[in-house]
């Protein structure tokens, strides 16, 4: 039956390719911005590590001034960062399968071969766990032991374009380069990684990419690196050398923990409570407790990783697709008129209501199948535009850029907007074609307009 | 003139569907419009604003020492003696931050010691060339001279004098004039203000203090160093060439990260809002093309369907301009219905947008200017169709009845 509808479709799409082009394209721009805004939408709002949302959580403590909030737009949130002494406290923990420490800083990388250029590359030094933890995949070798951040050790994990860059993609595992003028042996490289948003480390950027090189994070203190990334202070201190800031309120550590389950969730809390309560006693932390264990979803709320204009413009593609369908429906019921002879032979040859509302639905879905495929192909166009549009002359990289590409979830959405304009734009013409007389049909005037020339007089 | 509305009335009330669907399209356009019409007018106005700075004739230039005979103070001056005497700059500094440029320090400045709530401020580490290199205007005070220029420090360290721009001199002084004045540091030690610029940006364009900011007379800390430099006009780009070769190969214990214009830089500060505005203006013309076809796909469809009508009012007496008349103000009605729930439609979502997200609310202008583009747009959309009507001779209806 189906494949019979289809061909009536067919045939009555052709007989009037104006009015069928004219559906084909109100659907198709539609459906190509909400696509091309869902497409950066999902980007933006995705959770790039799903599988281990339940076991992955920020921690924070709140350490912030007694009389203002850390954060003036989410007054109930403790800092988003930790300071040393309280994320090194947090480390010895062994409640957590797996827990992290880390910041960022400012390196350079040369490999000391004769005519090649050192590289500037941001630096991520953090403990062990990181790789495990964030499931990082790497293309040679591997990242290193809790030993090594002791030592520390100076061993580096390149980033793979940082290897492209130094090594011309070879596997360099073993081969020394100096960082900082410091020498340092390659134990691992990445495979391409870039988890959108940095969930991680949401400072400077949720699109930011990740750091080119990963050291132990006992370089940290030994080698007094200072952090690249954000750091926020509250208490007048005098911070006149590395070890005031280290031991300071300052907060610039990113800390995260991998607990096993709700009871390991549970203890967890407890320690960091405990853990408050003793610092309260000996004077610091002057807020009431607030320290959190944050899974990435919630996380990423609580950062706003999504703004309001990201929003908007989903809301307007929205408004946008429900004009376009308006539009259609308003020429199905124009086209299912032209052929409302045909209809009227069918139902007076004995084809139920039913029927002739499935048959011209079908025709609808036609339209709509054909718009969300145009639509696709000009989402790709429209988000190429974007790309363009975010270019930068200076070499720098906006994140939308690598978010605005026809993605597996952007053909699903193109899919599920394409049923969604045959039911919204189809449905009403269908029913309303399914349930005139069939005689009205006849007369060519099935949808119940009479002439009434009468009143009309100048 | 025949201004009666009964009979098109009654033509719209015999098959409401179309003009319904209309309606709805010209409501949902207007809803949107004036809405977008509202944020876009918020963002160009954002991009557009002075900054205060000769955006045309400056560039920055990042190096980074990075081997361990690097020599910062060494490097510094090297650096800045070669670039101030280039023919062609006007000024050159060391700065600790780059206006519009996403990456800086801010501190609470306080008017009084012992106060818990200070002032936040941006605050900029310059030599005595900063506010020529900046190219902003001093209306009060006197620049740094090269003598009171101090060495890098870490953290709170004293400062015998800074300078303030006057939007936060005034909400640091409400009373009056700040030059001469103390503010104080964290630590409550005094600081002297010793001049008021008349306006500069810092360096986040999504803060609302984004003119708050002072400049303290110190070296910023290396390693990393950032050089502000301002050219005659027209010389930028070239000087922008020359420098970055010198830089990239005159000494081998740095590296040269970057050398990028301030008009390259502020075009990066604004990327978000500029394209939020374009991507909102195309899409709401687009959006008004479509409910434009809407109105002239309604009128040719009501056309083609009272062919016979028409002809017979043709035959019974009426003109081409009764014709005409009687098709648009039948357009115009359903637009205007449509316009009707439309603006109802723009309110609600502009206050649940400013509730929700602190959006801009559109105002009675942006009301009013929209329900008339829409009422004109749905009077030319119409206009064809019902010359096509008009165009109907007298003789169609002794054809077919």
């Amino acid at each position: 039956m189906l494949g019979y509808y289809l061909r009536l479709a067919m045939s009555s799409l052709r007989r009037s390719p104006g009015l069928t082009a004219l559906m084909i394209a109100a659907v198709a721009l539609g459906i190509a911005v909400c696509v091309t805004s869902l497409t950066v939408y999902q980007g933006l709002s995705g959770n790039p590590i799903p599988w281990k949302n339940d076991l992955l959580h920020a921690v924070t403590i709140d350490n912030w001034d007694p009389q203002f909030p850390a954060r003036e737009r989410h007054p109930d949130q403790p800092p988003t960062q930790l300071a040393w002494r309280d994320a090194v406290a947090l480390l010895e923990s062994d409640i957590p399968v797996r827990s992290v420490v880390m910041f960022k800083t400012a390196g350079v990388l040369a490999t000391g071969t004769a005519g090649a250029r050192p590289q500037r590359a941001l630096t991520r030094v953090t403990s062990a766990d990181f790789f495990a933890m964030f499931d990082v995949p790497f293309r040679f070798g591997a990242g290193w032991t809790a030993a090594a951040d002791q030592g520390p050790e100076p061993v580096i994990v390149l980033a793979s374009a940082m290897n492209e860059r130094l090594f011309g993609g070879a596997n360099s595992v073993g081969r020394t380069l100096r960082w900082n003028d410091m020498e340092f042996r390659v134990v691992g490289v990445l495979d391409e990684w870039r988890p959108l948003p940095k969930f991680y480390d949401l400072n400077n950027g949720a699109l930011q990419e990740p750091e080119e090189a990963y050291i132990p994070w006992g370089w940290g203190l030994a080698a007094e690196l200072p952090s690249a990334g954000s750091w926020n202070c509250w208490k007048p201190e005098p911070l006149a050398s590395f070890r005031d800031f280290v031991q300071s309120e300052c907060v610039w550590l990113q800390v995260w923990v991998e607990l096993a389950d709700a009871g390991a969730r549970q203890r967890m809390q407890s320690l960091l409570d405990t853990y408050a309560r003793d610092q309260q006693r000996a004077g610091r932390l002057p807020r009431p407790l607030n320290n959190r264990l944050t899974p990435v979803d919630r996380w990423l709320a609580d950062n706003d990783v999504v703004g309001s204009d990201d929003r908007v413009l989903v809301g307007l593609a929205f408004a946008f697709l429900a004009v376009c369908l308006l539009n259609t429906v308003g020429l199905l019921l124009a086209r299912f008129q032209r052929g409302a002879v045909t209809t009227g032979v069918r139902r007076a040859l004995g084809a139920s209501r039913r029927q002739i509302c499935l048959q011209h639905l079908t025709e609808a879905g036609l339209v709509c199948a054909a718009g969300a495929a145009l639509g696709l192909a000009l989402a790709g166009l429209l988000l190429w535009g974007l790309r363009l549009l975010y270019a930068t002359q200076d070499g720098t990289r906006d994140g939308i850029q690598a978010l605005a590409h026809v993605a597996p979830g952007s053909i699903t959405t193109a899919l599920a907007l394409a049923v969604l304009a045959t039911l919204v734009a189809g449905l009403y013409p269908s029913w309303r074609i399914g349930r005139s007389a069939p005689a009205a049909c006849l007369q060519g005037r099935p949808m119940g307009f009479r002439h009434t020339g009468r009143r009309f007089v100048p | 003139m025949n201004w009666n509305l009964r009979p098109i009335l009654v033509a719209i009330w015999r098959s409401p569907t179309g003009a319904l669907l209309v309606a709805l399209q010209v409501a949902l356009a207007l809803a949107v419009l004036v809405n977008a019409a509202g944020i876009v007018q918020q963002r160009v106005q954002k991009v557009g604003r002075p900054n205060g700075m000769d955006t045309p004739n400056q560039f920055v230039v990042a190096v980074s020492g990075f081997t361990r005979e690097f020599d910062y103070t060494a490097m510094l001056a090297t650096d800045l003696a070669w670039l101030r005497g280039l023919p062609g700059v006007v000024a050159a500094s060391v700065t600790s931050a780059v206006p519009l440029l996403d990456s800086g320090s801010s501190a609470g400045i306080r008017n009084a010691p012992g106060l818990k709530a200070g002032r936040q401020a941006n605050i900029f580490e310059m030599d005595e060339q900063g506010l020529a290199a900046l190219g902003v205007r001093l209306v009060a005070g006197r620049a740094f001279s090269a003598e009171e220029i101090l060495p890098p420090a870490q953290g709170n360290q004293a400062l015998p004098q800074i300078l303030l721009t006057r939007a936060l001199a005034r909400v640091l002084f409400p009373d009056g004039d700040a030059l001469g004045r103390q503010v104080y540091d964290p630590l409550d030690r005094p600081i002297t203000v010793t001049g008021i610029i008349e306006h500069m940006h810092g360096n986040w364009v999504d803060w609302d203090k984004l003119d708050h900011v002072a400049i303290v007379p110190r070296v910023p800390e290396g390693p990393q160093a950032l050089y502000l430099v301002r050219t005659r006009a027209g010389e930028r780009d070239a000087l922008m060439r020359r420098v970055e070769e010198h830089m990239a190969t005159s000494d081998p214990t740095r590296l040269l990260l970057w050398v990028r214009s301030m008009s390259s830089i502020e075009r990066r500060a604004y990327l978000a809002d500029r394209n939020l505005a374009i991507f909102l203006t195309a899409v709401t013309a687009a959006l008004l093309l479509v409910a434009a076809l809407g109105i002239f796909g309604l009128a040719t469809y009501n056309v083609a369907a009272r062919t016979r009508q028409i002809g017979t009012r043709r035959a019974l007496g009426a003109r081409r301009g009764d014709i005409v008349r009687h098709f648009l103000l039948e357009s115009s009605l359903v637009t205007t219905a449509g316009a009707t729930a439309g603006v109802a439609l723009a309110l609600a979502a502009g206050y649940w947008l400013s509730v929700t997200w602190q959006l801009p609310r559109p105002g009675l202008l942006h009301l009013s200017t929209g329900v008339a583009a829409v009422w004109i747009i749905g009077l030319l959309a119409a206009w064809q169709p019902a010359r096509r009507a008009a165009a109907v001779p007298p003789a169609v209806a002794t054809r077919t009845v």
